[in-house]
C-alpha cells in the first residue's frame, strides 16, 4: 500500500470501520511517519468536529408545522374549486416579475456607461492581478503555487495566459495539493471548449487517484461525453487505483 | 413515506417527529442560521408530501429526506446569493452559555473555520460526521460510489484543518 492509497483509508481509520485492508494500512503508518503524523493529525480534527454540541429547535417550530399542515389540507381543497388559479402564488409571482423587469430595463437606460477613467482602472487592476496568479504559480514554494492558484479566481473566466498557467500546474506541479487546487481552480474555465477539452487531456496525464477522481468528478458534472474514451482508457490501465477504476466505472455510466 | 395518502397526514406527523431535529441540526450546521433553518425544516416536509410519488421504497428514506434537505438549501442559497461560502457572523449565533471559556473559544473558531469551508465539503461533514449517515446512504444522496465519499471526506476534514489552524494562527504540519 502507498501513501496515496492509504489516504483513501484515512476516515475509515478514524471511523474505527477498517475492514480487511486494516492490517495492510496500520503496516503503512507503522512506516510512513508523514502519513502516520497526518492521519494522527486529522483524527483530532475528526474528534473536535464530533464534539460540537446539537441544537434544538425552538419550542415553536413544531406548533407551526402543525398548522402549517392545517392550511396546506385547506389550501388543497381549494384549489379543487374553479378559478382558484387566479389566487395561486406563482400568477401573482409572475405579475410582480414582469413589473420588475420593466423596472430593470428602464435603469438601465437611464444609468449609461461608465466612465472611460473607471474603465481604464479597472483594467489597470485586472492586469496586475493576471501578473500576481502569473508570478506565483511559478514559485519555487508550495504554498506561493497554492495562492497563486487561488489568485486565478479573481481573473476573467477567458483569459488563456492563466488558462495555460493552471493546465500546466495540473500537469506537471510536484504537489498534489496543488495539483488538486488547480483543478478546482479550472472549473470556472470550464464553459468554454478550451477548458474542456485541456481538462479531459489533463486525465490521461495524471498519477494521483486522489487527483483522477477530482478530474472525473468535474467532467460528469459538466456532462463532457467526449470524454468517455479517454474515462475507458483510464479505467482499463494497469496500475490505476482500485477505487479510481471503480469511479471511472461510474463517471461512464453518468455519462451514457 | 407510502402511508402518507391524500388526505391522511398522520403518517406526515409521524416522520416530522422523528427526523425534525436531525434535519435541523444539519442545516444549522449548513447555513448557520436557526431562524432560516426551523424555515427549511418546515419546508422538507411538504416537500416531501408534494414529491412522495418520487419516495423509492428500495432506496433508504433518509438518503431521499437529505437529498430533498440538499435541494431545498440550494434554492434558499440561490435566493439568498450565498451559495459559496457563508459570513462568520451567521455562524457566531451559538448557545454555548453553559461551557467553559476555552471550550466556548473552541467551539466559535470551529464554527468560523465550518463557516469558511466550500458548501460541498461542509456538507458532506455534516452527513458524515453530526448526522452519522453510512458511505452508501451518502454516496446514495451525493449520486456517487462509497470510494468517492471517503476520498472527499478526507479532503474535507484536510481542508476544515488547515483554515481551523490558520485561525487559530498555528502552523499547519
Amino acid at each position: 500500500m502507498n501513501c496515496e492509497q492509504a489516504r483513501t483509508q484515512f476516515v475509515d481509520y478514524w471511523r474505527g470501520t477498517l475492514e480487511d485492508a486494516g492490517g495492510e494500512f496500520r503496516d503503512h503508518l507503522a512506516f510512513c511517519e508523514r502519513c502516520r503524523a497526518e492521519a494522527e493529525d486529522l483524527k483530532d480534527m475528526w474528534s473536535t468536529l464530533g464534539t460540537l454540541p446539537e441544537q434544538d429547535p425552538s419550542l415553536s417550530l413544531r406548533g407551526r408545522f402543525y398548522d402549517s399542515l392545517r392550511n396546506w389540507r385547506q389550501r388543497e381543497a381549494e384549489r379543487r374549486q374553479p378559478f382558484a388559479w387566479m389566487r395561486h402564488p406563482a400568477f401573482q409571482a409572475a405579475a410582480a416579475m414582469a413589473i420588475l423587469v420593466l423596472g430593470i430595463g428602464a435603469g438601465f437606460l437611464v444609468r449609461g456607461r461608465d466612465s472611460s477613467e473607471i474603465s481604464q482602472l479597472r483594467g489597470e487592476v485586472y492586469n496586475m492581478r493576471q501578473l500576481v496568479a502569473l508570478s506565483l504559480l511559478q514559485q519555487q514554494n508550495a504554498s506561493d503555487r497554492l495562492r497563486g492558484v487561488n489568485y486565478t479566481y479573481r481573473v476573467e473566466p477567458d483569459d488563456p495566459q492563466v488558462l495555460s498557467a493552471l493546465l500546466t500546474t495540473i500537469n506537471h506541479d510536484p504537489s498534489v495539493n496543488v495539483r488538486l487546487a488547480a483543478v478546482d481552480a479550472l472549473r470556472k474555465f470550464t464553459d468554454g471548449p478550451v477548458g474542456r477539452r485541456a481538462l479531459v487531456q489533463a486525465l490521461g496525464k495524471q498519477n494521483s487517484p486522489l487527483v483522477q477522481i477530482a478530474i472525473l468528478d468535474q467532467i460528469v458534472e459538466l456532462r463532457e461525453r467526449s470524454a468517455a474514451s479517454a474515462i475507458q482508457l483510464l479505467e482499463s490501465g494497469q496500475d490505476v487505483n482500485p477505487d479510481v477504476k471503480q469511479h471511472a466505472q461510474w463517471a461512464l455510466r453518468q455519462l451514457q | 413515506m407510502q402511508a402518507v395518502p391524500e388526505g391522511d397526514l398522520g403518517a406526515l406527523a409521524i416522520l416530522f417527529e422523528r427526523h425534525h431535529r436531525p434535519l435541523f441540526n444539519y442545516f444549522v450546521h449548513i447555513n448557520g442560521n436557526r431562524d432560516l433553518s426551523e424555515d427549511l425544516v418546515q419546508d422538507v416536509f411538504f416537500r416531501m408530501l408534494k414529491y412522495r410519488q418520487t419516495y423509492q421504497p428500495e432506496r433508504p428514506f433518509t438518503a431521499w429526506m437529505y437529498q430533498i434537505a440538499r435541494n431545498a438549501n440550494a434554492d434558499s442559497a440561490g435566493k439568498r446569493k450565498l451559495e459559496v461560502g457563508l459570513g462568520d457572523k451567521e455562524f457566531a449565533v451559538v448557545n454555548v452559555a453553559d461551557e467553559s471559556l476555552k471550550r466556548k473559544q473552541e467551539i466559535s473558531l470551529l464554527k468560523k473555520a465550518m463557516a469558511r469551508l466550500p458548501l460541498d465539503k461542509r456538507e458532506l461533514l455534516v452527513l458524515s460526521r453530526f448526522q452519522n449517515l453510512k458511505y452508501e446512504e451518502i454516496a446514495s444522496i451525493l449520486g456517487c460510489d462509497v470510494g468517492a465519499v471517503k476520498v472527499r471526506v478526507y479532503r474535507a476534514v484536510r481542508a476544515l484543518s488547515a483554515i481551523y489552524f490558520e485561525l487559530s494562527g498555528e502552523k499547519t504540519a
